[in-house]
């Protein structure tokens, strides 16, 4: 199958056609009607918007065609080697931490640690969360139109078969870092996965969760389509991050919406360490006065790797905060996209809102694209943003060289430093430690 | 040691130095004076390899084992190898790398190219903190990024304390004094001092008299328009100090 002989209309009817393939009911469901509901609603909202071309503003620096053009088929067992299993153990399994591990797609009892959550803390799987627990995940559910969901929440709310769902009681302050972890490994076989997880913070808690997804096999393809639904009731901090490094060969369309009440605090990373192509969606509505959501970010990618940060933050209500500052490296013939929407509706005075976008480019063919996109309604706020776009700063090399440090060597010290100012701010050592070594390798390829 | 021979520099097709020649022996510390726009300054950056900086003439020599080689050969980081040092007017702010990881870069390097083994990253830090109490520096600098959120006095006592690391045998001090207060300067001046044998040699451009009451030259150099107009010992500083520069430059 050539790729390029296939026009885009073509391909995306390709992926439409699989669609009855890939849906069906989660394994052993006996959720209640209206998630049958909700996954219909899903594949008819898909159908409508198909996969996004790049005459979508949404999508017009990233070109999905490539996605579209292969034949999926449903996520299966999870089929890792005794030594597969070793080796995900002790790259990502922190031992301190509540690890819940996927492989491809599905809960992998072995790795994980469901049977012991802290003390307050409740953690199952979607499956079981929909017998027992429906009405929270309904409640969560219901803040969205799903008239307005994009392709992939839509493409996942239709296809999900597994997820997770973590529920931290009130005044509950959990220490122990909570671990999803999805791995794919799929030799063979191009799968795909449409994981969904529901986090619900109650008020007055504080947890932190981390949600990585890896690829094992950097020659498999296959499409990751996360979605994170994130609840936070009054007063309660999340500390989240997401980290992807898929195979070189991947898609990753993930989604994380955050839906914050009144003096709530979010303070989110996103990390992408690659995929053929890794686009990131995180979409934060502060919906309650005092909250205050900070979104950080990193993306490093190298080859011919794409990366597409969108991020949102929907000021609804007055006297908020929000801070967002992402950074990308681009090594080789990379290219990134960052797209930062913030907006302040009407009755939002006072909101306070401050985005930086900050690219080092190290390779000659790298491409950049980024975009902020400010909608202000009111006009009391105070809203600055900015991006820049830059490579090495030779007076700083210079300045190493006069100190005896080989050029080279001058360079990935500054890209390093470029790099840890932003993951100093993950303060977890678990967390930064585990960030540094997935983006390593697109830092080392330094051109001469 | 040290001996620029006719040095002719130009930086986006203007001549700054007109021929340079000077002799610089072990143990001695020279000192160049001039009005701004002399060209100390970029005299200062083309001993250190700047790449800015074009050399159309002339050659500088700097003697390794008894054998001379010609600086201008070599990149920046070969010469302070081979321990020319370059203390900056300007310090360079290094956003997200620290204290300590640079100059564990820096001495590393050193290190590696006189065959010695690295220093372990523990020792590295003991070894740094006895330098920085050298220059009063105090000790939170060691995790801070290089020279960001730096006073001007301590940018200018940092340069000193990578000196004392790295104990160069041919230092430039390129307007150190500049941005100083008087305690400051007799910190960074005693720092100097402490440094100084019969085994290495330094350079010392300022535009005021007032440093070399406290690094006292052997000699003093008196640059105009990009040439040496007169050299004499460190009673010369004192008379431009009086006079200024006019009559040497024939105004």
């Amino acid at each position: 199958m050539t790729d390029t002989m296939i026009a885009p209309t073509e391909k995306n009817s390709l992926f439409m056609e699989q669609l009855d393939t890939l849906a069906g009911p989660l394994k052993g469901e006996k959720s209640p009607g209206w998630v049958a509901r909700l996954r219909e609603e899903g594949l008819t909202r898909f159908r409508k918007t198909g996969i996004p071309t790049v005459k979508d503003e949404e999508w017009k620096y990233t070109n999905l065609s490539a996605l579209a053009g292969h034949r999926y088929t449903p996520a299966g067992k999870s089929a890792l080697s005794p030594a597969q299993r070793k080796d995900v153990r002790a790259r990502y399994c922190g031992e301190a931490d509540v690890n819940i591990v996927f492989v491809n797609g599905t809960p992998d009892k072995e790795l994980s640690n469901f049977g012991k959550p802290p003390t307050g803390v409740e953690i199952m799987t979607l499956s079981d969360a929909l017998t027992n627990n429906a009405a929270a995940v309904q409640e969560i559910w219901a803040h969205y139109d799903p008239q307005k969901d994009s392709a992939f929440v839509a493409l996942n709310k239709a296809l999900t078969r597994e997820g997770i769902y973590i529920h931290i009681k009130d005044k509950i302050i959990a220490n122990q870092l909570v671990h999803i972890l999805h791995v794919t490994q799929a030799d063979g076989e191009q799968i795909a996965t449409f994981p969904h997880a529901f986090i619900r913070l109650g008020k007055s808690s504080e947890a932190s969760i981390l949600e990585t997804h890896v690829g094992l096999n950097d020659e498999n393809i296959y499409l990751a389509d996360p979605l994170t639904d994130v609840f936070l009731e009054e007063n309660a901090t999340l500390h989240y991050s997401k980290a992807q490094k898929e195979s070189l060969r991947a898609y990753h369309v993930g989604t994380t919406r955050v839906w914050q009440k009144r003096d709530s605090t979010f303070n989110g990373f996103s990390l992408a360490a690659g995929a053929s192509i890794a686009r990131n969606n995180l979409d934060v509505v502060i919906n309650g006065e005092g909250a205050a959501a900070f979104l950080n970010g990193l993306y490093s990618v190298y080859k011919d790797q794409h990366v597409d940060n969108h991020t949102s933050v929907d000021h609804r209500v007055p006297n908020a905060t929000s801070n967002q500052l992402y950074k990308g490296v681009l090594n080789d013939a990379a290219r990134a996209v960052f797209n930062g929407k913030i907006f302040v509706q009407p009755i939002a005075q006072q909101t306070n809102s401050y985005q930086l976008n900050k690219n080092l480019v190290l390779g000659k063919e790298c491409q950049v694209d980024t975009k902020p996109q400010l909608e202000i309604f009111a006009d009391d706020v105070k809203c600055t943003h900015g991006a820049t776009i830059g490579q090495l700063n030779e007076d700083e090399i210079f300045y190493l060289q006069a100190r005896g440090v080989p050029r080279k060597i001058a360079a990935r010290l500054l890209t390093q430093g470029f790099v840890d100012d932003i993951l100093n701010r993950l303060t977890r050592d678990s967390v930064r430690e585990q960030a540094a070594r997935m983006v390593a390798p697109s830092l080392e390829v330094l051109e001469g | 040691m040290f001996e620029i021979r006719n040095l002719h520099v130009k930086i986006n097709d203007t001549e700054i130095l007109k021929g340079i020649d000077l002799t610089i022996n072990t143990g001695e510390v020279h000192a160049i004076m001039g009005p701004n726009g002399s060209g100390k300054s970029t005299l200062a950056k083309v001993i250190a390899g700047h790449p800015d900086y074009e050399v159309t003439e002339g050659e500088i020599l700097y003697e390794v084992n008894f054998k001379k080689i010609n600086v201008l050969d070599m990149e920046p980081e070969e010469r302070a190898q081979e321990g020319i040092f370059l203390a900056f007017q300007y310090p360079v702010e290094i956003p997200g790398v620290s204290m300590s990881a640079f100059l564990r870069a820096s001495f590393n390097a050193l290190c590696r190219h006189q065959g010695a083994e690295e220093m372990d990253p523990m020792d590295f830090d003991v070894f740094l903190r006895t330098k920085m109490k050298l220059l009063d520096m105090d000790e939170k600098f060691i995790n801070r990024p290089v020279n960001v959120d730096f006073s001007g006095g301590e940018k200018k006592r940092n340069e000193i304390m990578q000196m004392a690391v790295l104990n160069p045998r041919f230092a430039v001090l390129d307007e150190t004094d500049s941005g100083l207060d008087i305690d400051s300067m007799r910190i960074v001046a005693d720092g100097v001092n402490k440094l100084k044998n019969k085994n290495n040699a330094r350079l010392v451009i300022t535009h005021y008299q007032r440093l070399l009451n406290y690094i006292i030259p052997d000699f003093v150099h008196i640059l105009v328009d990009g040439k040496i107009v007169k050299s004499s010992g460190k009673e010369l500083a004192l008379e431009v100090e009086d006079k200024g520069y006019d009559w040497l430059s024939g105004k």
